[in-house]
């Protein structure tokens, strides 16, 4: 079934792709509980971060999230409180995908998300009515619209609000009551007008670093979440880690079959990691390349060569592949990014491709001949 | 006790056997796991059975001083031998007069035996209170009849060991760290009891990894320092002989400190068998004090009853090594040994709580300053008895590495104190944060601490519970919640080294500061107002806080109002002392002499001796001499220097800073002395002929900027009359000035500016080569440049302000644009550069060549555009010299008068001859004839001016 379901879908959520994986854990927890928690905390952190040999499990469980142990330890501790979690970090730090371990191995659901934009309403947080419903039948439980968050209060799961920074303030603000009194009135009902929270539910909310100030929350709010900043990865042996476990994700997704050359992963990494400091160095918006350069980038780079080179090239990676596919993805303005780079190439990568050798003069020629098309 | 000993033997076999049967069934056994495993095992037996007791410590570890306290109370050794630079014993006296922690400081600059340009040497040995080896020192020094010996290498030694760079195998330096607390012990290299630490990276992260912990000090306080707090004695010897044997046996081969370390363990078995042979002492009456990893030490002279070939102690250096005690505090070692940061705080905080819960009297040196709890402590537990650790010592090892750590149950008063402190501390930092955080940290922080298996929160747990719970912004310059719980926990201690233990030049300067009333040990900022002409008596504490501006660094001293400058004396003047927070800096300074003036006076001497020491130096070095040590002699030898130096100089690019050091100096001299001091002449003499050999040089020279050929010609036209009174030749300079032939355009200038001065070039003559300069259309765009050079002409020639105002002027009107404003930035920046003191001298002349208001502008004829009067015509045409002074009220004077210009001629020889009488010119006899034909004009004036 969960196979058939997989199958089906683009992107499975995290509690159908580790469906198996999350029974087993469940079958075996023994520790306390919080609240109506499928995993013990422990078991929470166990299958977010994978198992040691040290743990003493039968099956290895593997690690899904890289990062520090702290982030999610005090992650989950803040779940088993009484506030909400709220991840801060740079675009593509994995905060989104931490938030959907969490609420798959907490509750098994982490589908009920609202995605906050500057178009969300409170009704996207609260409910909505269904206009036909109404007309027909009048005001009612049955011609309610609950919004995710409401469903998971009444569940008694985690909710989840992506981007919590991009929707207005009084669209936020809309939370505190669910945060603090937990439960949501519905004025319009003469009868059975409070949806109560269920013991369990919990939010768990992402803001990008990089847009703080958009829509800064209200202290009353932020007083009703615990913030977990999560830091970009700049340790290059997780970073690869991350790489390589996010692209075979990606590979087996698109059924194929295809080798990513350590080298190659090095010669990306470490370009990242060049063009991060030269970023870093920088005075000026405009000596800056648009993208962040996190990890997630890295990942996007390596997926665009691959599939580069499997529906266009000969099936094999190739240097000059990942060379165009670096640029053509971190080349965004058409004149600063553009010249950002052609001096990175001209300055970094063609006296290292002189004296190294190897794929980093492929990985030159690919480079500059896209940064030539594209100028 | 060694026959005790013996059952120990069969206890540890069981064991053994255990953890050979583990590496069989891991690694198939017979290969190295089994060896280390095993050999861990009979390090500790070996330690055990060693005669004379081995105590192993790890630093800033309060398990190792609580069990230190109890063994020191149960066993009473008579001696204990410490792991302790040797030649650090009598600083250890002084201990008791400061306020911990401090550290033993160990310096040396006169370096004989290392490379040289490595020093000054400096090596620190921090100690505070919660220590192991505090407690035996304490014990030691307090208790009658009980020796302590320190066995360590010297601190010699601990350089002539070093590998390579000096910061090699020690920590030294404090790269990297912020704070002024942290840098409390500058770059020495740090020494340290019972340094227990992985020693390569992979096994630390290792430790760290399973033990799903965060930093070293972190698994330290889980694994080991918890565990080992409520132990008996037995237990905590066993255990940390363990650790020490574990780390000991897994290291890198190429780990070239153990090499080192082996040294130092010959050493201190030499020193201590020397010292039991020398003392007659009963091994059973001893203490051995050594870090862990020293404790289950492999080399030959290893126990007393080794056999080893007599160890030889390699001899000292010729370096003279000066000791002192310098204040230290937890984060300057936390940041020299590279511990996390609060990691000694909460070991502190940590004693402080056992200390109060053990029921155990730590020791402590009588008189000890600060750590008011404590005696509090003292008082509370008195009376309690230690446990007993009599009989022999069985396998405790097998039970401690069995049983998972025992930790402490939840602490609930404890951790509630700490999460309302927390958010009272937040509130105060500026956080948004109130009670329901305080609720919610508490919360957490047991959540935390039970997802990591803990039952009670550590403090490290509280601290992740509280940047959960209260931190949301990150906001540059405030301090973040991390740094909150650790000033919570403790907080940053800063020692201070007391009055007595000072040396000789600190209680001086501490003596003379005496009057002003402040508490000097303070270390905040304190302001201080002195009043010279209320309070004379005053008058002292300024000279020396004068003289410690000039010795110590930016900051310590500061004056905010009042300059002490040659010829001035300050009525009030105004300080910022932080005197406190720079004693290391002062007591550094007494490792150079005795006294301020002393110091002072020798680098004093030594910058004026040095090899690349100018001429300008040494009359600095005179002018503070003067300044801040008085009286003649120093200043006079510093001028003879300064003599000797110019003298001997082949440049001239001081010049400028001689020429307003000796003008200063001789106008002090002037105003206070009858006399000008011989060097002072001397100086005058010698620097007349020095700069008239170097003039042609210089001008010709390229490298030689017009600034110091100006300020070479200030020197000789300023100070010409002194030089010629005391019987310099003119004639040399105006040879010089003749030899001389530039081709920069600026030079030029100045020779024709210096030619002008000398009377070698009339003034109209100067004023017709400019305008034939502007009126070339091919050197108009160096004209500047020659411009530049008659405003650095100012300075030797002022006379020549009324030229220079023109010279401007008619550059301003004649300059074509692309000339004039890409130069005019050069010029400001050189007036306000090099000339600031004659600007207002051009000012004052232009303000009065220039008329004063629009009006008076449109009819103004600027004076050197006027048609000549007949007069200057006159002079003009007529015979140089023979012009002047034939008419006028002087000349009237002399002829009806002629007696003493007759006298004046027959005395030089030469003949008395009068000029026909004067005849008036014809223009004034026109004048005289009007004004008698109309007298009313002029009686009118003159009764008005009667009036």
């Amino acid at each position: 079934m969960t196979n058939e379901m997989t199958n089906e879908m683009l992107r499975a959520p995290a509690e159908v792709k580790y469906a198996a994986e999350l029974d087993w854990l469940e079958s075996i927890d023994d520790g306390p509980k919080p609240f109506s928690w499928r995993l013990s905390p422990r078991m929470v952190r166990l299958f977010v971060l994978g198992s040691e040999r040290s743990d003493g499990l039968d099956r290895e469980i593997p690690q899904k999230w890289f990062g520090d142990r702290g982030f999610v330890e005090r992650s989950i501790v803040t779940l088993a409180s009484d506030r909400g979690l709220l991840l801060i970090g740079d675009p593509g730090t994995g905060k989104s995908w931490l938030a959907e371990l969490l609420a798959a191995a907490i509750c098994r659901n982490s589908t009920l998300v609202v995605q906050g934009t500057a178009g969300t309403t409170e009704d996207h947080i609260k409910y909505s009515w269904n206009v036909s419903t109404v007309i027909a039948k009048g005001q009612s439980r049955e011609s309610m619209i609950p919004s995710p968050i409401m469903t998971a209060m009444e569940q008694g799961v985690i909710g989840r609000f992506e981007e919590l920074t991009r929707s207005t303030s009084d669209v936020q603000d809309a939370l505190i009551s669910i945060l603090s009194e937990k439960y949501v009135s519905i004025p319009e009902l003469d009868t059975d007008n409070t949806v109560f929270a269920r013991p369990g539910f919990s939010i768990i909310a992402t803001a990008n670093s990089r847009d703080r100030g958009v829509n800064d929350l209200s202290s009353a709010l932020k007083r009703r979440f615990n913030f977990v900043r999560i830091p970009v990865v700049t340790s290059k042996t997780s970073e690869a880690e991350i790489v390589r476990f996010r692209t075979a994700e990606l590979l087996r997704r698109h059924r194929i079959e295809l080798d990513v050359p350590p080298t190659l992963l090095d010669i990306l990494l470490q370009s990242f990691a060049d063009l991060r400091a030269a970023a870093a160095s920088a005075t000026s918006e405009d000596e800056k390349l648009e993208s962040a350069l996190s990890t997630a980038e890295q990942i996007g780079v390596l997926e665009d060569a691959i599939l580069h080179s499997h529906f266009f090239g000969d099936r094999t990676l190739r240097a000059e592949t990942l060379g165009g596919s670096l640029v053509g993805s971190l080349a965004r303005r058409a004149p600063e990014d553009l010249a950002i780079l052609n001096k990175y190439w001209h300055g970094v990568v063609e006296p290292r491709s002189q004296k190294d050798g190897g794929e980093w003069t492929s990985f030159l020629e690919g480079g500059r001949q896209t940064i030539s098309t594209l100028s | 006790m060694s026959a005790d000993m013996s059952p120990v033997v069969t206890t540890f076999d069981a064991l053994r056997g255990q953890l050979l049967d583990a590496a069989e069934a891991f690694s198939g056994g017979g290969d190295t796991l089994s060896g280390i495993l095993a050999g861990m095992v009979d390090d500790v037996d070996r330690m055990l059975r060693e005669e004379l007791e081995i105590f192993p410590v790890c630093h800033h570890s309060p398990a190792s001083a609580l069990a230190m306290t109890r063994r020191l109370r149960t066993k009473r050794p008579k001696v204990v031998y410490l792991e302790l630079c040797e030649d650090l014993r009598p600083l250890l006296d002084e201990l008791r007069n400061c306020r911990l922690p401090v550290a033993l400081q160990a310096f040396a600059t006169q370096l004989d035996g290392f490379p040289p340009g490595s020093g000054p040497l400096s090596v620190v040995a921090p100690v505070t209170e919660a220590s192991a080896e505090y407690q035996a020192i304490a014990y030691a020094l307090d208790t009658p009849g009980v020796e302590l010996v320190l066995v360590d290498r010297s601190v010699d030694h601990v350089f002539q060991w070093l590998p390579g760079e000096p910061d090699g195998t020690a920590s030294s330096g404090v790269e990297g760290v912020d704070g002024e607390e942290a840098a409390l012990h500058g770059d020495a290299v740090g020494v340290e009891i019972g340094d227990l630490r992985p020693r390569f990276a992979e096994l630390e992260a290792h430790l760290l990894h399973h033990g799903k912990v965060r930093h070293w000090s972190e698994w330290w306080d889980q694994y080991v320092e918890q565990p080992l707090t409520g132990a008996d004695y037995d237990t905590y010897r066993q255990a940390m002989a363990l650790i020490g044997s574990l780390f000991r046996r897994l290291r890198p081969t190429e780990d070239d400190r153990l090499a080192i370390d082996e040294e130092r363990e010959r050493y201190m078995w030499t020193r201590i068998r020397e010292h039991l042979t020398a003392s007659g002492a009963d091994p059973a009456d001893c203490l051995y004090v050594c870090g862990a990893f020293h404790a289950v030490s492999r080399v030959a002279e290893f126990g007393l009853a080794a056999d080893a070939p007599p160890y030889a102690i390699s001899p000292r250096t010729g370096t003279r090594w000066l000791y002192g005690l310098i204040p230290s505090s937890h984060s300057a070692i936390e940041a020299q040994f590279g511990l996390a940061q609060g990691s000694v705080s909460i070991a502190a905080a940590t004693w402080a709580k056992a200390g109060r819960r053990g029921g155990v009297t730590p020791y402590r040196l009588e008189g000890q300053q600060g750590g008011r709890t404590r005696t509090k402590t003292v008082k509370t537990v008195k009376g309690s008895e230690p446990p007993a650790t009599a009989g022999p010592a069985g396998d405790r090892l097998s039970g401690f590495l069995a049983a998972p750590p025992v930790l402490d149950g939840l602490d609930e008063d404890e951790l509630r104190g700490w999460c309302v402190d927390i958010v009272r501390l937040a509130r105060r930092g500026g956080y948004l944060a109130s009670t329901a955080d305080a609720i919610a940290v508490f919360e957490t922080s047991i959540l935390l601490a039970g997802l990591r298996g803990r039952a009670r929160p550590t403090p490290y747990d509280f601290a992740d519970a509280a940047v959960t719970c209260i931190e949301k912004d990150v906001v540059p310059g405030r301090r973040d919640v991390r740094r909150l719980c650790e000033i919570l926990l403790g907080g940053d201690r800063i020692g201070a080294v007391g009055y007595d233990a000072l040396p000789p030049l600190a209680r001086d300067v501490y003596d003379r500061l005496e009057p002003l009333g402040l508490d000097l040990s303070r270390r905040t900022q304190q302001r201080v107002l002195l009043d010279l002409k209320a309070n004379p008596e005053l008058e002292p504490c300024s000279d020396v806080l004068w003289k410690l501006r000039y010795l110590l660094p930016d900051g310590a001293v500061r004056p905010i109002m009042g300059v002490r400058r040659l010829g001035e004396r300050p009525i009030q003047e105004s300080w910022d002392l932080a005197i406190g927070r720079h004693q290391r800096s002062i007591i550094e300074l007494g490792y150079e002499g005795v006294t301020v003036e002393q110091v002072l006076e020798q680098r004093l001497r030594r910058t004026v001796w040095e090899p690349q020491a100018t001429a300008g130096v040494a009359l600095t070095a005179v002018a503070d001499a003067i300044l801040y040590l008085g009286g003649r002699r120093f200043a006079d030898e510093f001028g003879n220097r300064a003599v000797e130096l110019l003298a001997t100089e082949r440049t001239v690019d001081d010049a400028p800073e001689v020429l307003r050091r000796i003008r200063r100096l001789l106008a002090h001299y002037r105003a206070t002395e009858p006399e000008l001091p011989a060097w002072c002449e001397a100086f005058v003499t010698v620097g007349y002929a020095h700069y008239c050999t170097l003039l042609p040089t210089a001008f010709a020279d390229d490298d030689t900027g017009v600034r110091q050929v100006g300020a070479m010609l200030g020197f000789l036209f300023t100070l010409e009359s002194l030089a010629l009174s005391l019987g310099c030749d003119r004639a040399q300079l105006e040879l010089a000035v003749r030899q001389s032939h530039p081709e920069a355009p600026a030079k030029v200038a100045l020779l024709w500016a210096a030619k002008t001065q000398l009377g070698l070039l009339p003034r109209d003559e100067l004023r017709a080569r400019c305008d034939e300069l502007l009126s070339n259309p091919l050197v108009v765009p160096a004209f500047p440049l020659y411009l530049s050079g008659f405003v650095q002409a100012l300075e030797p020639v002022p006379a020549l302000a009324p030229f220079v105002v023109e010279a401007l002027s008619k550059a301003f009107a004649r300059l074509p644009d692309p000339v004039l404003l890409p130069w005019l930035p050069t010029l400001i920046m050189t007036l306000r550069k090099h000339v600031p003191e004659l600007v207002p001298v051009l000012v004052r002349e232009a303000g009065r060549t220039f008329p004063g208001g629009l009006a008076e502008l449109d009819a103004w004829t600027p004076p050197w555009e006027r048609p000549a009067v007949p007069i200057r015509q006159g002079r003009q045409t007529g015979e140089a010299g023979a012009a002047p002074g034939r008419s006028g009220p002087a000349a009237a004077l002399l002829a009806r008068h002629p007696q003493a210009c007759d006298a004046v001629a027959a005395l030089l020889g030469c003949p008395a001859e009068w000029p026909a009488a004067e005849v008036p010119e014809p223009g004034q006899v026109e004048v005289r004839e009007l004004l008698a034909r109309h007298p009313t004009t002029t009686g009118a004036i003159a009764a008005l001016l009667d009036r």
